[in-house]
C-alpha cells in the first residue's frame, strides 16, 4: 500500500516508470513490467525482512547489490535487474535455496502453483552443481489436525512463522533451532491450533505447508477459481473457490484491502466442507404422517403457499443472518404485502425502535473497516471481534502494532484483544447499557452524571484512551440512546458488529418489524422473541423461518422448539435437517454461499456480490426464485425474472441503495454511504437520546455468580457438518474468576452445575484471569438452556449424577 | 547440529495410516500452547521472583526472556518443558517464544544433561594446538560418544557430566582450553582431561592451577611505561588547567 | 625490540584493580566527573570524534561520528556496550572486562552523556560468565558511588546500565542481532537501513560499541584527541590491544601502537612459531578476515595497511599457523565454525556455508575433484555482498582466500584420494607442548 507519497519518477532497465516516492522497488518496478523475484517479501506480513536475498538488484550509485522488497523508491533512481551481476545473484539464490531442497516436485500438492519452481524456471541456472546430501526431516507430520507439514521443502523464508508473530499473534508457530538445522515448529510439538492459522497454507510459497483436506485432491490446472464472498459471519471476507468436477475442493483469500486484508479465518476457509456435506438437503419436503417427505417443487410450493395463506396475517417470518438482501426483499414483500403481515425480523434479540436504526446507520456515523487503519484511537465496546467477526480482530491487532492506534476495551467478558489495549474495563454481564451510559458521561455527553463507584473510575479510565475526532466505537450489543451520545461526545464513528452475516443489509432492505425498506415507516410487527410467545400462545399461527434456526440460534432455544411445534404451520427454507426443521411442514432446500446469487450489505455498508461457484446440490432451485413464485402463488405478483431483477426492486425500494446494479458492485463491492444516493437517507432531524441510560446492574450480592454468554466461533452448524473442523466444536464451559473458584472449591476441568431457578446447565470450569470476580460465562448457541441463564445470579456447584 | 542429525519431532513417518488418524484425531483444542495463566502451572517462589526481577530491570518485559531461561537453567538443570512454561505464564508469552528463543543460544539445554557442564574448545586457535587430543581423552574418561560430543553434546551414564564440543570461548591464550562448569581452564593436556572427570565424579574443585582467573597478562609488566601514557597520568583530570591544557581546549 | 604502549592494560595487574577504590586511587572516574560537569555533550562528541578513534569490534568505524549520528532531543536513546567477543581468536575483550571493568563503566557512562543515552546495556556473551559476575560486582559498586542511576554526580543526568548475558551465539557480536537478542528474541540481524543509530533498541536512537572501543574513551576526554592521536598513525590512532594466538610461543593480549610491524607482534611479542617451525598463514584480523601468507609479516599492524593486502584488521586478533598445518583442514574447521553460528535468516549465508562445509569435508575425505574447488571458489564468490550481515562474508572470504592462495594443497589433498588424506596437523600437537603456564604470564 503506498502511503499516497509525491509521484516519482526512477528508471528500471532503462524505462522510465512512475511510482510514488516510499514505494519498494519491487511494487514500482511492477509498475515498468519489470518483474523482481521475491520469496520473503509479502507486504500483508508488515515491514520487509529482506531475509531471502531473492530480490538483489543492481542500483547506481550503491556498489552492493541491493533488496529490492525494502528499498523505497526515489526519484531518479537507476535500476538494473537483468546485468550480469543481477542474473549471478539470482541464480545463486536459487541455487542455495536448492541445496536442501528435496526436488520432490511430481508429489508435491503445490506443483503447478509453486513460487519456487517458477522462480527456479524463471531466475535459476538451469543445473544444479549440488551433488552433496540434503538435510532429513520425518515427513509429512501433521502441524494441526488442518495442516501438514513437510519441513523438507520448506525455505526458511518466514512468512509463517511471522504470520502468526505479527499478524495473528498467536505466536504458536515457532522457528526452532539455529542456521541450517532450523525449522518451524511448535513448542513441545503441541498442535498448532489458533483460529486464523490456515493463512499459512497460502502464504507458504512452496510445499511445506499444506492443507490435510485439499492434499492430493487437484492439480492446478484441473481446476476453476470463482469468486464469491463468505456469508458465515458479518466480516464476510471476499474468497476464492477453487472448483474440480464441480464442488469445492479448497477456499482461498480473494484479497480486499477494504474488507479482509487478505485473510481468512479458519471456519471460513474449511467450512466449504459444509457446503460438500451429504447431510444437505436436495429437495423440497413436506411433511407426510410425521416424516418429511421429497415432493416434486409445484407440489412443495402449492403446500407451502397454502400454509401462508391460512394463516395470513397471523404468520412471522424469521430471516436468517446468511440470506442474501434480494431473499430477504422478497420474504419481507411476501409477509407484508402478500400475507399483510407486518411480523419479519432478522434479529433473534431484542427489537429497537425506527429512529434508533435510523440513528446508528446514518452514513456520516458509520466507519469502514479501513478507517479502522487511520483511526488514531478504537473502543472495543460489548463484543470480542474475535469470536464475533474475526478479521476485525486482525485489523485491530494490526492498526495496535503497526501504526500505534491506542486501544480501549469495555467488555463484560475478557476479549483476545485485552493484551494490546491499553486500558480494559469488564462490567457485569447485563450492564452493557449502562456501562455506555457511564461512558458517555466520562466523554463528556450533555445529561450524563458520572455512574457510581467502581464503573465511574473504570468508564474514565477508557474514556481516556479516546481522541476526540479520531475514534472508531467497534460495538455490539443492544443498541441503546447513550450509544449515540457516546458516539456524537467523541466525534467518533461506529462499527456494529451484527449478529448475522448479512444482518445490516437485511435491516436496510426491510427485514425489521419497526421499518419497511430503507428504514421506511410502517406498522409495527412483533420482535423475534414476542413472535415466539404467540406462536405458543396461539395468537400467531404461522411461521416462515427462511435460513434460520431459531431452536439453536435464539437465546431462548427451548422457547422456540415449543412455538415450533404449537405453530399450526412452519415453512423453513434451509441447508439442513436442524433443531428447526424438526417442526416445519415444508422444506425447502437452501443456497450456500457457494451457490447463490444476490448481494450482502456488509457491517461497515459495503454492498458485496455472492456468486454461484458450484451448481446447486440435488433439485435445489435458487431461493430468490423460490421465493417470487411463493409470493405469485399468494397473489402477489412480483414481476421480477432474474436476480438482476430482484437488486432493481431492492435498489428502487431503498433510496439510499439508489441505482445499485451489480456491475457497479464489481468484484470488489461498494459502500452505500460512499455513492451519490446516501443523499436520500431518512432525513429527519437527529433524536435527542441524552438522559443517562440505564442504571448499572449492581453486582450480584452474597457471592453470587451474574452469567454472561458469548457466542463460541465455533458454536455454529458449520463447525459441526465441516468434518475437518469437526474437532474444534466448543462443549459447554463456564468461565470463572480464579477468586470464584477457589471460593467455590472448584478446580479448572471440573465439571460443574450451572443453575437458577430450576434451570440447570452443565459445563466445564475454565479459570480466567482476566474474568471479573462475580461473573462467570457459558457458550451461547450450543442447543442448551445458557441463553436462559444469561443476566442470572446462579449457583455453581460439583455435578450431580442425576443430571 | 549439522549432517544427519534428526529432531525429535513426532515421529508419524513409522506410524501406520492408523496410528496417524488416532494421532491426529487426538489433538484437542486444548493441546494448542497458548500464553499459559499461572494457576495453570506450580512456579516455584524462587524461580518466580527471579523472572519478575529480571522483568523489572529492563524498560519492556521481553528483554526478560533470556535471564528468564538462565534461571529456568539453573533452577532445573535444563530447559525443562515444564520450567519453560512456567516462565511463559510470569513473562505473560507463549511458551512457543520461549522455545523459539531457548533452541537458537547454545548455552541453553532443552534436554536432561549431566550435572557438570563441561564444554571443549574446538575451534582454531584451541585445534591448532591439540584440542582434537584433549577432546578424545575427555570423551573416554566420560565414556561418552565423540560424534554426539560434537553435535549436541552428551552426558556420561552416571549423569555426572555433560560434554560439548565448543566453538572459540574467547580464550585462546590459554589454548587448548575448557569451560568447566562456567569456568575457565587451560592449556589443558590430555592427561588433565582425565583428571578432570575423575575430580568432578569425585566432587572436587577441578584442577585449580590451570584456572584462567587471576592470572597475569602475557608479557608480565611493561618494563617502563610509555612517557606519554605516564603524561596522561600524571596529569591527573579534574578541574586542573593541566587538564584543560591536554584536552586541547 | 618490540615493546607495548600500554594505556588501556596500564596497571592491568595491579591487585583489586576491580575494585572501585583501586580503580579510583589510580585516578578513576575523574574523566567522568569532568565529562559530567565542565563539558557539553556536543563538545564530548567533538572531541571523540577528533580523537579520531575507531571502532575496535570490527569494521573500524569512527566511534565520534558514529555517536554524532544520533538524533538530537527529548527521547529515550539507548547505547549498547558489545562485549560478545565471539570471533574466534579474539580474547581482548575477555581482560579488558575482567581486570579493569570501571575503565568500561567509565567510558560507558561517558558516551551515554555524549550521546544523550539514558539506558546502557553491556551484552556480554553468556560463556564469560565468570567474567559477567566481576562486571555485575562493578556496576552495583559504580551505582553505589553514584556514577550510575539518578542525578549522576549532581549533573541532573540520568544512566542506567543493566548487564545483559547472552547465551552461546556468535551472531548476537552483530549489532542489529546484539539488539534483537537484547530485546529478548532470537539473535537475527536485522535489516539496515534503518541503522541503529537511528531505530535500534525498543525502536530508539542506539549507539552500540565495542568493549574496547569505550574503554578508550576515559583516556580521551582525561587528555584529549591531540593526545590520543599522538599514539599509532594518522589513519589508526591509538593503541590496540592485540590477542595473538595459535602456533605461536607465547600467545596472549599484548597492547601496542596501531602501525608496527606485524612481526614484531608476532614474533617479538608473542614469540613466534616454534623452534623449527616457520609461519605458513595467519589471520591478521580473527577468523573472519582472509589470510595472508609469510610474505606478509612486514606490514604495518594497522587498519589502512590490513585493508590494503586485501584482508583487515577487524577485532584486532591474529591467529598463527605455522607449517605443520594442513590449510584444507584450517578452511573446514573455519567453514564449521561460520555454518554453526550462521543464524539462518538469509539464505546465501545458511545456505552457503553448509554446503560449503559438506564440499570442504568431501576434499578432505578425498571425495572431491578439482571441478569442486572452482564450486568452492565460486559459491564463496556467491555469498560475498549477497547476505543480510556480513556472517557469510567472514566464512566466504577466508575460505576463498586460503583456496586462492594454497590451491595446490588442496588439490594435493584431492588427488591424495582418501587413503592418504593429509593429518591436520603433520606434527601431532602434543608434540609440541602446551605453553607452560610461565610463559602465559
Ligand atoms: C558476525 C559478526 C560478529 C560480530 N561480533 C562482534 C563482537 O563479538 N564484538 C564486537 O564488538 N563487535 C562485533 N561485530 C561488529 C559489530 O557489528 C559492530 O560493528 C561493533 O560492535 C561496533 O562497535 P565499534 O564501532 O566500537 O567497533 C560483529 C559483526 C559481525 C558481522
Ligand atoms: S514452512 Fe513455508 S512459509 Fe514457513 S518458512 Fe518454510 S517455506 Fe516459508
Ligand atoms: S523478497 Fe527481498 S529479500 Fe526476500
Amino acid at each position: 500500500m503506498s502511503n499516497g507519497g509525491d509521484q516519482i519518477t526512477l528508471v528500471v532497465d532503462g524505462v522510465e516508470v512512475q511510482a510514488s516516492a516510499g514505494e519498494m522497488l519491487v511494487d514500482a518496478a511492477k509498475q515498468g513490467d519489470v518483474e523482481i523475484p521475491v520469496f520473503c517479501y509479502e507486504p500483508k506480513l508488515g515491514e520487509p525482512v529482506g531475509a531471502c536475498r531473492m530480490c538483489l538488484v543492481e542500483i547506481e550509485g550503491i556498489p552492493k547489490l541491493q533488496t529490492a522488497c525494502s528499498t523505497p523508491v526515489r526519484d531518479g533512481m537507476v535500476v538494473y535487474t537483468q546485468t550480469d551481476r543481477v542474473k549471478e545473484a539470482q541464480n545463486s539464490v536459487v541455487e542455495f535455496l536448492l541445496v536442501n531442497h528435496p526436488l520432490d516436485c511430481p508429489v508435491c500438492d503445490k506443483g503447478g502453483e509453486c513460487p519456487l519452481q517458477d522462480i527456479s524456471m524463471g531466475w535459476g541456472r538451469g543445473k544444479s552443481r549440488v551433488i552433496d546430501a540434503k538435510r532429513h526431516f520425518q515427513k509429512p507430520i501433521p502441524l494441526s489436525p488442518l495442516i501438514k507439514i513437510d519441513r523438507e521443502r520448506c525455505i526458511l523464508c518466514y512468512r509463517c512463522v511471522r504470520f502468526s508473530q505479527e499478524v495473528a499473534e498467536d505466536e504458536q508457530l515457532q522457528l526452532l533451532e539455529r542456521g541450517s538445522s532450523s525449522f518451524v515448529g511448535t513448542f513441545d510439538d503441541r498442535p498448532y491450533i489458533a483460529p486464523f492459522h490456515g493463512n499459512i497454507i497460502e502464504l507458504c510459497p512452496v510445499g511445506a505447508l499444506t492443507s490435510d483436506a485439499y492434499r492430493f485432491r487437484a492439480r492446478p490446472w484441473d481446476i476453476e477459481d470463482a469468486g464469491t464472498v463468505c456469508t458465515l459471519c458479518p466480516s464476510q471476507c471476499n474468497i476464492k473457490l477453487t472448483v474440480r468436477d464441480e464442488k469445492i475442493q479448497r477456499v482461498l483469500a480473494r484479497d480486499n484491502f477494504e474488507v479482509d486484508d487478505g485473510w481468512l479465518c479458519d471456519k471460513g476457509r474449511f467450512g466449504y466442507q459444509a457446503i460438500e456435506s451429504d447431510e444437505r438437503i436436495t429437495e423440497p419436503m413436506v411433511r407426510r404422517g410425521g416424516n418429511l417427505e421429497p415432493v416434486g417443487w409445484t407440489e412443495a410450493l402449492e403446500a407451502a403457499a397454502e400454509g401462508l395463506r391460512q394463516a395470513g396475517e397471523r404468520a412471522a417470518a424469521i430471516v436468517g443472518g446468511s440470506s442474501s438482501n434480494e431473499e430477504g426483499y422478497l420474504t419481507q414483500r411476501i409477509m407484508r404485502r402478500a400475507l399483510g403481515s407486518p411480523h419479519v425480523t432478522s434479529s433473534l434479540t431484542e427489537e429497537t425502535d425506527r429512529a434508533l436504526h435510523v440513528e446508528l446507520s446514518r452514513p456520516e456515523r458509520g466507519a469502514s473497516v479501513s478507517d479502522l487503519d487511520s483511526a488514531e484511537s478504537i473502543l472495543v465496546l460489548g463484543t470480542d471481534p474475535l469470536h464475533s467477526m474475526p478479521i476485525v480482530d486482525l485489523r485491530i491487532r494490526k492498526v495496535v502494532r503497526r501504526n500505534g492506534t491506542r486501544l480501549a476495551i469495555a467488555t463484560d467478558r475478557p476479549t483476545a484483544l485485552d493484551g494490546g489495549a491499553e486500558e480494559t474495563a469488564r462490567y457485569v454481564p447485563g450492564s452493557f447499557a449502562a456501562f455506555t451510559a457511564a461512558l458517555a458521561g466520562e466523554a463528556g455527553a450533555d445529561g450524563y452524571e458520572r455512574a457510581p463507584g467502581d464503573t465511574g473510575a473504570d468508564a474514565e479510565r477508557v474514556a481516556g484512551v479516546l481522541r476526540p475526532g479520531s475514534t472508531i466505537i467497534v460495538w455490539a450489543g443492544e443498541p441503546n440512546g447513550s450509544l449515540v451520545d457516546l458516539a456524537r461526545a467523541l466525534k467518533a464513528k461506529t462499527l456494529e458488529v451484527p449478529s448475522g452475516a448479512n444482518t445490516r443489509g437485511l435491516r436496510e432492505i426491510g427485514c425489521v418489524p419497526t421499518a419497511g425498506p430503507g428504514f421506511s415507516e410502517t406498522a409495527e410487527g412483533l420482535s423475534a422473541a414476542d413472535t415466539c410467545n404467540a406462536l405458543t400462545e396461539g395468537g400467531l399461527d404461522a411461521a416462515f423461518l427462511v435460513n434460520a434456526d431459531p431452536v439453536r440460534d435464539a437465546p431462548d432455544g427451548p422457547a422456540w422448539t415449543e412455538a415450533l411445534t404449537k405453530a399450526d404451520f412452519v415453512l423453513a427454507i434451509s441447508m439442513f435437517e436442524d433443531a428447526s426443521t424438526k417442526h416445519a411442514d415444508v422444506v425447502f432446500p437452501a443456497e450456500s454461499y457457494a451457490e447463490k446469487e444476490g448481494t450482502v450489505t456488509h457491517p461497515d455498508g459495503r454492498l458485496q456480490r455472492v456468486r454461484p461457484g458450484v451448481p446447486n446440490p440435488g433439485r435445489a432451485r435458487p431461493t430468490w426464485e423460490v421465493l417470487v413464485e411463493l409470493s405469485a402463488l399468494l397473489g402477489e405478483e412480483t414481476g421480477i425474472d432474474s436476480v438482476k431483477e430482484a437488486l432493481e426492486a431492492v435498489a428502487s425500494e431503498v433510496p439510499f441503495y439508489g441505482g445499485i446494479t451489480e456491475e457497479e458492485i464489481g468484484g470488489l463491492g461498494v459502500r452505500w454511504q460512499d455513492r451519490d444516493a446516501a443523499g436520500a437517507f431518512p432525513g429527519e432531524a437527529s433524536r435527542e437520546f441524552a438522559g443517562g441510560g440505564s442504571p448499572a446492574s449492581p453486582a450480584p450480592a452474597n457471592g453470587g455468580l451474574r452469567i454472561g454468554a458469548y457466542r463460541d466461533l465455533w458454536a455454529a452448524e458449520v463447525t459441526d457438518r465441516s468434518p475437518a473442523l469437526r474437532f474444534l466444536a466448543p462443549k459447554q464451559t463456564i468461565e470463572l474468576a480464579p477468586h470464584d473458584a477457589e471460593r467455590l472449591g472448584i478446580g479448572g476441568g471440573d465439571e460443574v452445575d450451572v443453575r437458577s431457578n430450576g434451570t440447570s446447565v452443565r459445563a466445564r470450569v475454565v479459570i480466567r484471569e482476566r474474568v471479573r470476580p462475580g461473573s462467570g460465562f457459558l457458550i451461547e448457541g450450543l442447543g442448551d438452556l445458557a441463553g436462559t441463564l444469561v443476566g442470572e445470579d446462579v449457583e455453581v456447584s460439583p455435578a450431580g449424577d442425576d443430571e | 547440529m549439522s549432517d544427519g542429525w534428526v529432531p525429535e519431532i513426532r515421529p508419524t513417518d513409522d506410524m501406520s495410516a492408523e496410528e496417524r488418524q488416532r494421532l491426529v484425531s487426538s489433538m484437542r483444542p486444548e493441546d494448542a500452547e497458548p500464553v499459559p495463566e499461572l494457576h495453570e502451572v506450580e512456579v516455584p517462589d524462587e524461580l518466580k521472583e527471579r523472572i519478575e526481577a529480571a522483568m523489572a530491570k529492563y524498560p519492556e518485559v521481553r528483554s526478560a526472556s533470556l535471564p528468564a531461561l538462565w534461571a529456568v537453567q539453573r533452577h532445573y538443570g535444563w530447559c525443562t518443558p515444564d520450567g519453560i512454561r512456567q516462565a511463559a505464564a510470569v513473562m505473560g508469552v507463549t511458551p512457543g517464544y520461549l522455545e523459539s528463543v531457548a533452541t537458537f543460544y547454545d548455552l541453553f539445554r532443552t534436554g536432561p544433561v549431566g550435572r557438570h557442564h563441561v564444554l571443549v574448545c574446538h575451534n582454531l586457535a584451541c585445534w591448532l594446538r591439540g584440542s582434537e587430543d584433549v577432546l578424545d581423552a575427555f570423551c573416554e574418561a566420560a565414556g561418552v560418544n565423540a560424534d554426539e560430543v560434537d553435535h549436541i553434546g552428551a552426558s556420561s551414564e552416571d549423569g555426572e557430566v555433560y560434554l560439548k564440543a565448543f566453538e572459540c570461548l574467547g580464550a585462546c591464550d590459554i589454548a587448548p582450553m575448557a569451560s568447566i562448569d562456567e569456568r575457565y581452564y587451560g592449556p589443558l593436556t590430555p592427561d588433565d582431561a582425565r583428571t578432570v572427570i575423575d575430580q568432578l565424579r569425585a566432587g572436587a574443585d577441578p584442577i585449580p592451577d590451570k584456572a584462567l582467573f587471576g592470572r597475569e597478562t602475557a608479557g608480565g609488566p611493561e618494563p617502563e611505561p610509555d612517557p606519554r601514557v605516564k603524561k596522561g597520568e600524571t596529569n591527573p583530570v579534574g578541574p586542573g588547567r593541566e587538564a584543560e591544557e591536554a584536552t586541547g581546549g | 625490540m618490540a615493546s607495548q604502549t600500554r594505556m588501556l592494560f596500564r596497571h592491568i595487574d595491579e591487585p583489586g584493580l576491580a575494585s572501585i577504590e583501586t580503580y579510583r586511587s589510580l585516578g578513576g572516574y575523574r574523566a567522568l566527573e569532568r565529562a559530567l560537569n565542565d563539558i557539553e555533550p556536543d563538545e564530548l562528541l567533538t572531541t571523540l570524534e577528533d580523537s579520531g578513534l575507531r571502532g575496535r569490534g570490527g569494521a573500524g568505524f569512527s566511534m565520534g561520528k558514529k555517536a554524532s549520528f544520533l538524533p538530537r532531543g527529548e527521547m529515550e536513546k539507548f547505547l549498547c556496550c558489545n562485549a560478545d567477543e565471539s570471533e574466534p581468536g579474539a580474547f581482548k575483550d575477555r581482560e579488558l572486562m575482567s581486570k579493569n571493568p570501571h575503565q568500561l563503566i567509565e567510558g560507558i557512562i561517558i558516551a551515554a552523556a555524549a550521546a544523550g543515552a539514558g539506558w546502557a546495556f553491556i551484552f556480554i556473551r553468556g560463556e564469560y560468565a565468570q567474567t559477567a559476575d566481576v562486571l555485575e560486582r562493578a556496576v552495583e559498586e559504580a551505582y553505589r558511588a553514584g556514577y550510575i542511576g539518578e542525578n549522576i554526580l549532581d549533573s541532573g543526568r540520568r544512566v542506567e546500565l543493566v548487564v545483559h548475558r547472552g547465551a552461546g551465539a556468535y551472531i548476537c557480536g552483530e549489532e542489529t542481532a546484539l539488539l534483537d537478542a537484547l530485546e529478548g528474541k532470537r539473535g537475527n540481524p536485522r535489516l539496515k537501513p534503518p541503522f541503529p543509530a537511528i531505530q535500534g533498541l525498543y525502536g530508539g536512537p542506539t549507539l552500540i560499541n565495542n568493549v574496547e572501543t569505550l574503554s578508550n574513551v576515559p583516556h580521551i576526554v582525561k587528555n584529549g584527541a591531540d593526545w590520543f592521536k599522538s599514539f599509532g598513525t594518522e589513519q589508526s590512532p591509538g593503541t590496540k590491544v592485540v590477542s595473538v594466538s595459535g602456533r605461536v610461543q607465547r600467545p596472549g593480549n599484548y597492547e601496542v601502537e596501531l602501525g608496527m610491524p606485524s612481526r614484531e607482534l608476532i614474533f617479538g611479542l608473542a614469540g613466534g612459531p616454534f623452534e623449527g617451525h616457520e609461519v605458513k598463514a595467519w589471520f591478521p584480523g580473527g577468523s573472519s578476515a582472509p589470510v595472508l601468507t609469510a610474505k606478509e609479516l612486514d606490514l604495518p599492524y594497522s587498519f589502512e595497511a590490513m585493508a590494503e593486502a586485501g584482508s583487515m584488521l577487524g577485532s584486532g586478533s591474529i591467529i598463527v599457523a605455522d607449517d605443520t598445518v594442513s590449510i584444507p583442514h584450517l578452511a573446514l574447521r573455519t567453514a564449521r565454525f561460520y555454518h554453526h553460528e550462521s543464524c539462518g535468516k538469509c539464505t546465501p549465508c545458511r545456505e552457503g556455508t553448509n554446503w560449503t562445509v559438506k564440499m570442504l569435508e568431501r576434499v578432505i575425505s578425498g571425495e572431491a575433484t578439482p571441478m569442486d574447488l572452482d564450486v568452492i571458489s565460486s559459491v564463496q564468490d556467491n555469498i560475498i555482498g549477497h547476505c543480510l550481515c556480513v556472517l557469510g562474508d567472514s566464512m566466504a572470504m577466508p575460505v576463498g582466500s586460503m583456496v586462492a592462495k594454497f590451491r595446490d594443497e588442496f588439490e594435493a589433498a584431492i588427488e591424495a584420494g582418501r587413503d592418504a588424506a593429509p593429518r591436520p596437523l603433520d606434527e601431532s600437537p602434543t608434540d609440541v607442548k602446551p605453553v607452560p603456564l610461565e610463559a602465559v604470564r
